[in-house]
């Protein structure tokens, strides 16, 4: 079963879970696992997924983390997004805060210290998609 | 100048507590080379030639006697007693121990600084006039703005891994000493330091130097400036998500902006700012009244401008005479002066600074300056506040260590990048060519003839030493294994008020003894055919580059 770690209420925790049947976005249809490349344009139909996963191809590609935002804040989507491919365990804390609520890491060794590092600051400069309050916009 | 609360110390001791475990994660061997690279980078640790290099930031180059201090403990603790002011206002150590890092970005936090993101694909220490908040040409003070684009793309979530990376520079005065034009994004702040809350800022995207050099292009007029943020995030996001990732020469938003040309690339920046909610993304007034008020100006003292005790001081002293010439500046407020403080000693490699010296520039801030210290893209320390009765006693001390020297401006103040003796990218060796044209133009009325001049070189491509925008510039280039050296003219970053240009490439490259005879023949050229006061670059943009070819290449042909 793989392991991953996931978003719960009350914060992060590493979980066992059932494998799940990704589909690529040519062959996906409505209620389906939705599997996108970072390079996607975010669709209205992606709304109908039971799960979205955004591919990083590379540590440093940084484009799946505007594709989450762009999924959380224009499109709408409430649904699990997964973060899946190339990821580092050292820089889950941008995914957490660009929406992402699973992320699965190429070597399941690492995700205890992935938990470790998934919120480093008590507090952001900046608002993000799971937190509007920051130091910016509070004018502390 | 800003100071630090709660917040901010929690944030960058958390931030050196990560380092610090992922520093012992790769010394343990449970991170790899290649993924322990792109943490430090994030951290400001490089790896060159001879050793790790670390690069410090100095947010829009300002620091205080407190901060210079720590930054010379920590040259003599952890590295061999010396500094690097850079190029784009950091301060770098070039020889660090890979395992004394984490010690080093805990005794800046100490002292309310980091290293974040000075490396690496994100959005870099932002830049601006080495003389805000002090220049007489100045509209708005461009820190506060400054202050607020750090704390955004400080660790922002979606930014921070880029194509490649990414450079901000601000300015608010008439004279352009920020080189705007040369930045991915470039913004001029229109208004004034009373209502901070309603400036207007013009937005430029697109600039760079490196191997294809661009001027950046105005895509946005008079933005209200609590939507700088919102616009910024819109132009970040488009490149984040269409700048090309599959070679790294192609990758900064220069390409991005020219692959799509401007019209478009403004139209997506603009469609994607209309999608995002900018009212509510607006920064508060209040956010930028609380951020400017860290900039008031200091307690000036009531003083009239002390003309005649300069006048005497300079008669009895003709080094003193030369220095206030080219090395202090006018002041908004009467009585005061900005001054430079010259690192560009022959000899020395221009912007190496010894901890002594460091120490003596934090003190001198001390006595004469409210403790305030800044560094310019010169390479030089710049003591914003000096009350004129105290340039001589300031400038008398500075000489004695070797930084009063007279060149702010001239051809000896040249900006030059490590090159080979450091660098594993260069091409040819850098410093010595700097030094030997100092030798050669060492007379000081010979410089003062040619007047303002800048002078840059660069050991490759990727153009550390700004020679695009040198009026001479010098580039470092491979001719079959030998060191060659092109030379441009008539490159400028801005600096008089103009729009800035791209120096023109005056003919085929040359040995390096050969460097010191052209640029004597393109300082022959411009002394035969100038007219009476007319500077280097005026002359060039009337006569243009043939009577410079001509004489360079005229018999060799
Ligand atoms: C010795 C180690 C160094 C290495 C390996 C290095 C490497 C590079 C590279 C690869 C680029 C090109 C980036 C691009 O095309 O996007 C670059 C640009 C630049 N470097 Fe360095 N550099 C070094 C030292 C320095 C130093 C000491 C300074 C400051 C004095 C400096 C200032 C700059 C600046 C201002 C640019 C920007 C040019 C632009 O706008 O594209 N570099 N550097
Ligand atoms: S211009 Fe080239 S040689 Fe000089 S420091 Fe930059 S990369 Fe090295």
């Amino acid at each position: 079963m793989p392991r991953l770690l996931k978003r719960i209420p009350s914060g992060w925790q590493i979980c066992d879970v059932a494998e799940t049947p990704w589909i690529a976005q040519d062959e996906w249809r409505a209620g389906g696992a939705l599997q996108v490349g970072v390079d996607a344009e975010p669709l209205a139909d992606w709304l109908e997924a039971s799960s979205v996963a955004i591919e990083f191809p590379a540590m440093t590609d940084g484009r799946g983390l505007s594709l989450a935002v762009l999924m959380r804040n224009r499109l709408g989507y409430r649904g699990e997004l997964v973060a899946r491919g190339s990821i580092h365990q050292d820089i889950v804390h941008f995914l957490a805060r660009c929406g992402f609520d699973a992320i699965e890491l190429p070597n399941e060794e690492h995700l205890e210290t992935a938990l470790k590092w998934i919120d480093p600051h008590t507090g952001y400069y900046q608002p993000s998609v799971i937190r509007s309050e920051s130091a910016l916009t509070s004018a502390n | 100048m800003y100071q630090y609360n709660e917040f901010d110390r929690t944030f960058i001791n958390q931030r050196v507590a990560h380092y610090r475990d992922q520093t012992e994660r790769y010394l343990q061997g449970d991170l790899s080379e290649d993924e322990f690279l792109q943490l430090r980078l994030r951290n400001g640790l490089y790896v060159q030639r001879l050793a790790p290099m670390l690069r410090v930031a100095i947010p829009y180059g300002t620091l205080s006697s407190q901060q210079l201090r720590a930054l010379a403990s920590i040259s003599n603790d952890f590295d061999r007693g010396y500094g690097h002011l850079s190029t784009r206002q950091n301060m770098q150590f070039n020889w660090p121990a890979l395992e004394d890092v984490p010690d080093i970005l805990q005794a800046l936090a100490d002292v309310d600084m980091h290293a974040i993101q000075t490396s690496g694909s994100c959005i870099r220490n932002v830049t601006t006039d080495q003389f805000a908040g002090a220049a007489a040409d100045e509209e708005i003070d461009p820190r506060p703005y400054c202050e607020l684009l750090r704390q955004w793309s400080t660790s922002h979530p979606e930014f921070e891994w880029l194509p490649r990376k990414f450079k901000i520079a601000v300015i608010g005065a008439t004279f352009d000493r920020a080189a705007i034009g040369v930045h991915d994004i470039g913004i001029r702040v229109n208004g004034s330091s009373e209502q901070p809350e309603n400036a207007l800022v013009d937005i430029y995207a697109g600039g760079g130097l490196g191997r294809t050099p661009v001027l950046g292009a105005l895509i946005r007029e008079r933005l209200p400036v609590k939507h700088l943020l919102t616009y910024t995030e819109a132009i970040m996001r488009v490149y984040n998500r269409y700048g090309r990732r599959d070679n790294k020469y192609k990758a900064r938003i220069k390409i991005l902006v020219r692959a799509l040309t401007i019209e478009k690339f403004k139209a997506k920046v603009d469609e994607e700012w209309a999608a995002i909610n900018h009212e509510q993304g607006a920064v508060p007034a209040a956010e930028l009244s609380r951020l400017s008020a860290f900039f008031a100006p200091p307690s000036f003292a009531e003083l009239d401008n002390a003309g005649e005790l300069l006048g005497t001081q300079r008669l009895e002293n003709p080094a003193f005479n030369r220095w206030m010439k080219h090395n202090v500046h006018p002041h908004r407020v009467s009585g005061y002066s900005v001054v430079t403080l010259s690192t560009k000693v022959t000899g020395m490699p221009p912007g190496d600074v010894s901890s002594d010296q460091m120490d003596a520039v934090a003190s001198w801030a001390d006595c004469y300056g409210f403790g305030e210290i800044r560094i310019s893209h010169e390479q030089n320390f710049v003591l914003p506040h000096i009350p004129q009765d105290k340039l001589y006693a300031l400038w008398q001390q500075a000489d004695a260590i070797g930084l009063g020297h007279f060149n702010a401006g001239l051809i000896s103040d040249i900006i030059c990048c490590p090159g080979g003796d450091y660098c594993s990218l260069a091409n040819a060796k850098s410093l010595p060519v700097a030094e030997a044209i100092q030798r050669r133009f060492a007379d000081y009325d010979y410089q003062y003839d040619l007047g303002s001049l800048d002078l840059n070189i660069s050991g490759c491509m990727n153009a550390c030493g700004h020679h695009h925008v040198g009026h001479i510039g010098i580039l470092g280039v491979d001719k079959k294994g030998q060191e060659f050296y092109q030379i441009s003219l008539g490159g400028h970053a801005g600096h008089s008020g103009e729009a800035p240009r791209l120096g023109q490439i005056i003919g085929p490259s040359v040995a390096r003894e050969e460097v010191c005879d052209v640029i004597e023949k393109v300082i022959k050229v411009y002394l035969g055919l100038r007219f009476e006061g007319e500077t280097f670059l005026s002359c060039f943009n009337r006569i243009g580059i043939l009577p410079f070819k001509e004489s360079i290449y005229a018999k060799a042909a």
